[in-house]
């Protein structure tokens, strides 16, 4: 199916190059100006004291796992209910005015999300005047805390709210790709769903699903916006963190949020080209079992 | 790499013909200059203003007052650029870097910490207060604002716009008994458990709460005069045994604080708690009449520790390309007639910065007629000068780890 | 069976409703009848004063079509930029793929404001700070990763026979993309510009810091208010900005059937 030919090769760069290029120019030099900002060039300090100093500052780890837990959480349930969608759904998906309807979300711009969870599900909001009206509340105090609260409640809720369109844009490719005979036969042959989930579609689902955890994964932890209106004092979401140390007292801690930010963006690179692999490596597998078959 | 920035360079001339030929006028060149060749050399000239652009009677002043009277009378045009001072200092400072000496904005709105960055990071124009004719007629430089703004020596790189005072707003409907001492107020939050919180202290408004509760541990108001370290030690046990003695009655048990004074206002409008603060002691009057507060809203000051007073200032960055205008527009804008227009609530409602030994007893009758018999105002005895902002600092420093975690 | 599919249909439609069309309308509500008071659901008061705010902003009018141009030149240029790219990942296969992958996807791994003030500076040296351009080209940032993945799943599900089999009828790569190629990848090409445009329309960091304040779009004029508690103007901005995708969305829908019927009659 693939040539691997030299010239192959080159034309690919070919297709490649002038996106590459493009994100090369403009970002290139922020992150290099970012790296070299968080180091210590030029002063008595070690070169990577802030480096140093950010894995002591225990604020940074509470931050760090709160923000696994969000990215996390949303992300997995984000896919879990796409993915259930999806699976339900893709016959009737396959008149557009109902991927449009499903899609709803995907316009929202994501600081629109967080207001709209806010003004729902604030303990002043409209389920808790509505839970008040009918009577199962008498005040405000008694409606349960889903919005600034130490769980991330209501950044989750966001975050599930926008992504799940965008699980089922990426997924619904691979369901209507995926040839529904096999999970007839599977079926016939007495499959329950779940058995017809695991054996049938998970060769197909899977290398999507990382790429698709991947994205959400890492926006997560890198957006500010939800975070800065849905969250809580202590502790912050990382960028709310480093968007703290970049500004307060007249600049002096921005080495440290550059740190923070640059260990970050170290790791998400890590992580997105490890996952990148695994789903390559798989995908060229089950691509030679399907050429055998 | 050269080679490609110097590609882009010609590129760039060729799509936005290149770098202005007037030369910029340095501050000192400036000196020399009298106030006529200056009115002279800004006609024509269109200026940018970066101020934060989130209140619609400021925005409404700008646009009704300032823009109008500098067209008709100096062809002058502004325009301001909505940003809050972080953001705009962010962008100088990348300018400085790459040496652009072309820049956006040609007047600040800035002050306290913000100043003390861009002035030691060299972002502002330089000395030219000394320039404004409405600086020696209006305002003298009796005033400490004129001098010091936070604890940064001022040298004439910004000129005083407006003062405000610290004062917290109640709903008189919920509140029936309201304070009058910061303690007063801590025992109304332990008996009224939830109703009671303050921002954050990266806000600003929550830096000054904080600073607040300082004063009212200080024996006297001159122990804070000055950056005083030792004093903190000494006193700071007080200070955070205070504040967290009233912690667990604050609004989610003080487990949470509003990122800002805007959520602790949206929470005080939708009745979450009964008292939100801030400066400018006019503040609620426009929120009122735009259905944002409630009716029954009262805006208080504590009479123990007092009332801090806060100015705010107008500067010039470092790469204006019209100095001249910039100084015709900020001397307008500190002019007794612009400053007494912007004490009327139905357009802004702040306090001005004009010393009344210099008004004449017509602008002085004006000043009273705008401040009306039932309008707020601190006395004068209960006014506290503004804290170092190295004090802003410690708070922030210290806050989250003593009373959050 | 046709009034369960029926009740089927209903029952989604009404959880769609729910979800989004819904909050959106509570959202205008709410901006033309603020102060309601807990627990009122709604305060017997109407009035236009936010849309009158936002609409008495002299730059408004400005901020809008420039919000609408920026945002379509975005999508034009992703969508030039990205069919190669995702073209290029899909169809062959080389050492390093996963390498060149995740460097396309860095625009949205690293945070913005750690690289904004060294793409700011680019921007200076290209002399491209405070134009429109330069706005657009900084928007390529965080959507272009996104647009590349989308064209890319698009590819990978069509199959290659496509191209092949025009290829043995002998007409000619370009041709075999316009007429081919484009209308089957059109649900992913429609997906990408959806996607890319909302992402342009909510940039506000990156369009204060190139544009400086200049280049005058939606988010910064409206981004200042959602940090006042005038709620009413910002539900009143919020449905601007719920508004403004689907118009988007819309008119794309109407360029498609344009385009489809050009081709199917050329």
């Amino acid at each position: 199916m693939f040539n691997n030919t030299p010239l192959k090769r080159f034309s690919a760069f070919g297709y490649l190059l002038p996106a590459l290029s493009v994100i090369l120019f403009f970002a290139g030099y922020g992150l290099y100006s970012a790296f070299r900002n968080s180091l210590h060039l030029g002063e008595e300090r070690p070169l990577f004291a802030s480096y140093q100093e950010l894995l002591l500052e225990s604020p940074f780890w509470e931050s760090v796992s709160i923000s696994i837990w969000v990215a996390f959480s949303s992300t997995v349930i984000s896919l879990v209910i796409g993915i259930f969608l999806t699976r339900r759904l893709v016959r009737l998906f396959q008149r557009d005015d109902w991927k449009f309807a499903a899609w709803f979300p995907m316009l929202l711009p994501h600081f629109v999300a967080a207001y709209i969870i806010y003004l729902l599900f604030a303990p002043s909001g409209w389920f808790s005047s509505l839970a008040a009206q009918i009577g199962w509340i008498d005040t405000m105090s008694q409606f349960p805390v889903l919005v600034n609260d130490p769980l991330y409640t209501g950044v989750i809720f966001t975050y599930v709210f926008k992504e799940i369109p965008f699980v089922i844009l990426m997924m619904l490719p691979v369901y209507q790709e995926m040839d529904l005979r096999y999970e007839d036969v599977s079926k016939t042959l007495g499959g329950s769903d779940w058995t017809v989930f695991k054996t049938v579609e998970v060769p197909w689902v899977m290398p999507v699903s990382l790429e698709v955890f991947l994205i959400l994964f890492v926006f997560v932890l890198g957006a500010f916006e939800v975070p800065a209106l849905l969250g809580v004092t202590y502790p912050k979401m990382l960028p709310v963190l480093a968007y703290e140390w970049f500004y307060q007292a007249a600049w002096a801690n921005r080495p440290l949020a550059q740190a923070m930010m640059v260990l970050l963006s170290a790791v998400s690179l890590l992580a997105a080209f490890l996952i990148l692999r695994f789903t390559y490596k798989w995908r060229s597998h089950w691509a030679m079992r399907r050429e055998d078959v | 790499m050269k080679k490609v920035w110097f590609l882009g360079v010609t590129a760039s001339c060729i799509l936005a013909a290149c770098s202005s030929e007037d030369e910029q006028l340095s501050a000192d060149e400036l000196a020399e200059k009298d106030w006529d060749a200056i009115k002279e050399s800004a006609e024509g000239a269109e200026i940018g203003m970066y101020m934060w652009g989130g209140d619609d009677s400021v925005n409404r002043y700008i646009d009704d007052i300032v823009v109008p009277h500098l067209d008709e009378n100096y062809d002058v045009t502004l325009e301001r650029y909505p940003m809050d001072a972080p953001d705009f200092l962010n962008r100088l400072m990348s300018e400085k870097e790459a040496g652009d000496q072309d820049g956006t904005a040609d007047v600040l709105w800035i002050n306290g910490e913000n100043f003390r960055t861009a002035k030691q990071n060299d972002l502002l124009y330089g000395e030219f207060t000394h320039l404004l004719p409405n600086m020696e007629e209006y305002i003298g430089d009796e005033a400490s604002f004129v001098h010091i703004d936070m604890g940064t020596e001022i040298e004439g790189y910004e000129a005083p716009w407006g003062n405000v005072q610290f004062a917290f707003q109640y709903d008189a409907d919920r509140v029936d008994d309201p304070p009058s001492t910061m303690d007063e107020l801590i025992e109304w939050s332990i008996d009224n458990p939830g109703e009671f919180t303050y921002p954050n202290v990266n806000d600003f408004t929550g830096n000054s709460f904080i600073s607040h509760m300082l004063y009212s541990v200080a024996d006297s108001p001159d122990e804070l005069e000055e950056y005083d370290e030792e004093w903190l030690r000494a006193n700071e046990e007080e200070l955070w045994s205070k504040l967290n003695d009233f912690q667990d009655s604050l609004w989610r048990e003080g487990q949470t604080y509003p990122d800002d004074l805007s959520q602790l206002d949206q929470m005080y409008a939708d009745g979450e708690v009964s008292f939100t603060m801030g400066f400018n002691e006019h503040r609620a009057e426009s929120m009122i009449e735009d259905d944002v507060f409630p009716e029954s809203t009262e805006t208080i000051f504590l009479e123990e520790p007092g009332s801090i007073g806060s100015t705010h200032y107008l500067s010039m960055p470092f790469n204006t390309t019209e100095p001249e205008a910039a100084l015709i527009a900020i001397n307008y804008m500190i002019s007794a007639e612009a400053q007494i227009k912007k004490l009327d609530p139905s357009l802004w409602g702040e306090g001005h910065v004009l010393d009344s030994d210099l008004l004449s007893e017509e602008q002085q009758a004006e000043i009273e007629e705008h401040l009306g018999d039932d309008a707020v105002e601190a006395d004068a005895d209960i006014i506290l000068p503004e804290l170092d902002s190295r004090y802003h600092d410690w708070i922030i420093d210290r806050w989250e780890e003593e009373v959050v975690q | 069976m046709i009034a369960k599919r029926d009740l089927q249909k209903i029952f989604w439609l009404l959880l769609l409703f729910l979800l989004f069309i819904a909050p959106a309308l509570l959202m205008f509500w709410r901006s033309l009848s603020p102060g309601a008071v807990w627990p009122e659901l709604f305060s017997g008061e109407w009035n236009f004063r936010a849309w009158q705010v936002i609409f008495s902003d002299g730059n408004i009018i400005n901020a809008l079509i420039n919000t609408v141009l920026i945002g379509a030149a975005v999508v034009l240029i992703n969508f030039l930029l990205a069919v190669p790219a995702a073209y290029g990942l899909a169809r062959f296969n080389f050492k390093g793929k996963p390498l060149i992958e995740s460097v396309m996807m860095m625009p949205i791994l690293i945070p913005v404001l750690a690289i904004a003030m060294g793409m700011h500076i680019t921007m200076i040296r290209i002399g491209l700070t405070d134009t429109m351009t330069g706005v657009i080209l900084i928007h390529l940032m965080p959507t272009l990763p996104y647009a590349i993945r989308v064209m890319k799943s698009g590819f990978d599900r069509l199959s290659i026979t496509w191209e092949e089999q025009s290829a043995v009828l002998g007409v000619g790569r370009f041709r075999t993309f316009f007429t081919t190629l484009i209308p089957l990848l059109l649900p992913s090409i429609r997906s990408m510009a959806v996607l890319v445009f909302v992402i342009s329309l909510s940039q506000y960091v990156l369009t204060s810091i190139i544009g400086g304040g200049q280049v005058s779009t939606l988010p910064l004029i409206y981004y200042p208010y959602f940090n006042s508690a005038d709620s009413a103007v910002v539900a009143g901005f919020s449905v601007i900005f719920v508004l403004l995708p689907m118009l988007f969305f819309l008119v794309f829908e109407g360029l498609i059937r344009l385009y489809l019927s050009a081709v199917r009659s050329a």
